[in-house]
């Protein structure tokens, strides 16, 4: 199954135009983020509102590496993973002690603090942007490219999560979803534990950043830290299926194509759609369609209002 | 000069206290993150503009108009759809608010264009000196307006019936629902005052500063700051945030530039949740 997934989506550069191929890119693109969110939102169940910080810093640190120290893109992408891990590690140390909705604000306070920190550097180039170099290849071969990268770190990031997910650490991050408190008096190191999942959430996204900045050509403070775009990776996850290896990335797909059809189609009123797909989604299939799909003997409407009998008041 | 900075901080701060304040009381009583909160502060600061532009009523009159509007506005909305979620996981709630908030500020983005508006009231430029600083009128009125609105809702949330079933709901949500609260209508009434209260604030915004419909989520932010900095769980609370991160805001603008605005406060945000995440005022729960 896994192999024939991987062939087909090989194979797509082949088949697509470029627009199509395009937004094939970005999906995988949001398809990385949104699975580096699940490492810590839905493994170890810290709802991180913030995780866009890494893509940006991901992003920045290609484009300082690869303008002001003249690298080339794979050293800066590493480069961008490492810091983008290295910082959700360090900043994961102190607001990690946080839980619930402190947890989900400092977050994303943190991404507006580094987001005006670095609308303020001189070496980021403050608000005006940054440009990258031109990659010295045709405009057919970029395409690919972007895409290749994108499906390899997508697929290297899900077989490292398979493996972590069997390993101690692994099993450590879903004992500290499940109760904190036993995960630490059965002798988890809880703080380093949680610490090192944002760290690697933060590693992954990192790259998409790094991946994002190269392809655009031209990056600024406001879009590439935008609180929608951590919304959209957490929609992408619900809606795929928290805490399952392959739902952000069916989420992923599912989301991006139905936003980029709304953007296309509807441009004035596309974040409206996508405000109400939110609503909707949140209301009817709040375990994601991994759940409707897996397993479920009632389907139709009576799932649904189940879900909402569940929690209402 | 210090006197003046520390002047024009004090009475922002009022109101980013009001606009903390219905964050507060929704966040404390419901356990919900508001992310929506701007967008009624926006949809306040509208509904003044267009009094203002179309009947020339003047915003001090029109506030009650434009927080009884957005009272019924937030009712209907935690009943008929946050309700459907309240028990659910945090980040439920969490998103449910953010879609609200952009299918709001999409519909004022096509119904009232982009475009920066101010409302331009005859007594703007009136002012008078203290201490050597210029207070203009119309903020000091707007501070004290903001402070009487928060004494009011004191006295609702100590003295009244809804108060106290508010209260109680918020303390000990079974125990309420046995004493025969009805905890739906009492979130519903919750929602709606803290979105009222939103709604002054927008109102008094739009008196001092100019609007457009994507200015709430940046106050959205703020009111969060502001809730940390206070602490959850007291009526004070909000208060002292938000004068105490007004002065830091126009202090620290002051000594290094209007582009530090956003930083300075988040910087004091994230220091706050690290070292004192109770906040100064926070009650123990």
């Amino acid at each position: 199954m896994g192999i024939a997934v991987v062939a087909v989506a090989a194979a797509l550069p082949f088949i697509l135009n470029n627009f199509t191929l395009r937004t094939a890119t970005d999906i995988l693109i949001f398809a990385i983020l949104a699975s580096s969110w699940n490492i810590i939102g839905g493994y170890t169940g810290y709802a991180s509102f913030g995780n866009i910080v890494f893509f940006g810093l991901g992003a920045y640190t290609t484009a300082i590496c690869m303008t002001t120290l003249g690298l080339g893109f794979f050293p800066s992408m590493v480069l961008g993973g490492l810091l983008s891990g290295m910082y959700g590690y360090l900043v994961g140390l102190p607001i990690l002690r946080l839980k619930g909705h402190y947890f989900a604000i400092a977050t994303l306070g943190l991404a507006e603090a580094t987001k005006a920190l670095v609308q303020n550097l001189n070496i980021t180039e403050g608000n005006s942007g940054m440009y990258l170099p031109i990659p010295d290849f045709s405009i057919d071969a970029s395409y690919r490219f972007f895409y290749f990268t994108s499906l390899g770190v997508l697929l290297i990031m899900l077989l490292a999560t398979h493996f972590i997910l069997k390993s101690k650490f692994g099993y450590g991050l879903i004992a500290i979803r499940e109760d904190e408190d036993a995960a630490d008096s059965i002798g988890i190191n809880t703080t380093l534990f949680k610490s090192a999942a944002f760290g690697l959430s933060g590693f992954f996204s990192g790259f998409a950043g790094a991946i994002y900045a190269y392809q655009q050509g031209f990056i600024k403070p406001e879009p590439v830290f935008a609180v929608t775009s951590t919304v959209k990776m957490i929609v992408m996850a619900v809606f795929g299926g928290i805490g399952s290896l392959w739902g952000p990335t069916i989420g992923a797909i599912t989301i991006e194509l139905i936003t980029t059809y709304l953007r296309d189609y509807f441009l004035v009123i596309h974040t409206l759609f996508f405000g109400s797909i939110i609503i909707l989604a949140i209301l009817f299939a709040p375990k994601g369609i991994y759940d409707i799909f897996t397993g479920r003997k009632k389907l139709g409407i009576v799932y649904f209002l189940d879900n909402i009998r569940k929690n209402r008041v | 000069m210090l006197t003046q900075v520390i002047i024009n901080g004090l009475l922002k701060g009022g109101l980013y206290a009001l606009m903390a304040m219905g964050m507060s009381m929704i966040w404390g009583v419901m356990n919900i993150i508001n992310i929506a909160h701007g967008s009624f502060i926006m949809l306040g600061a509208y509904i003044t503009y267009w009094l203002f532009v179309g009947f020339g009523m003047d915003p001090f009159v029109s506030l009650p108009l434009s927080m009884a509007v957005i009272f019924l506005l937030g009712w209907l909305i935690q009943k008929y759809l946050i309700n459907l979620v309240v028990q659910a996981d945090i980040f439920i709630t969490l998103l449910l608010t953010f879609g609200i908030e952009l299918l709001i500020n999409n519909l004022a983005l096509v119904f009232w264009t982009a475009d920066v508006r101010k409302v331009q009231v005859g007594y703007g430029a009136a002012n008078f000196q203290f201490l050597g600083a210029t207070v203009p009128y119309v903020r000091l009125a707007a501070f004290i307006m903001a402070l009487l609105i928060s004494a009011i809702l004191f006295q609702l949330m100590n003295r009244s019936r809804v108060g106290r079933a508010i209260r109680a709901t918020s303390q000990e949500l079974d125990a309420a629902k046995l004493s025969g609260v009805r905890v739906g209508n009492i979130y519903a009434s919750t929602f709606a005052i803290g979105t009222s209260l939103a709604a002054a604030a927008g109102t008094l915004w739009a008196i001092l500063f100019p609007i457009s419909p994507t200015m709430g989520g940046i106050l959205t932010l703020k009111s969060f700051v502001v809730t940390i900095i206070g602490g959850l769980g007291t009526m004070l609370g909000p208060l002292v945030g938000g004068l105490i991160l007004g002065i830091a805001e126009a202090l620290g603008t002051n000594w290094f530039g209007s582009t530090y605005e956003n930083l300075i406060s988040f910087v004091i945000f994230l220091v706050v949740l690290i070292f004192m995440p109770r906040g100064i005022l926070g009650s123990r729960r």
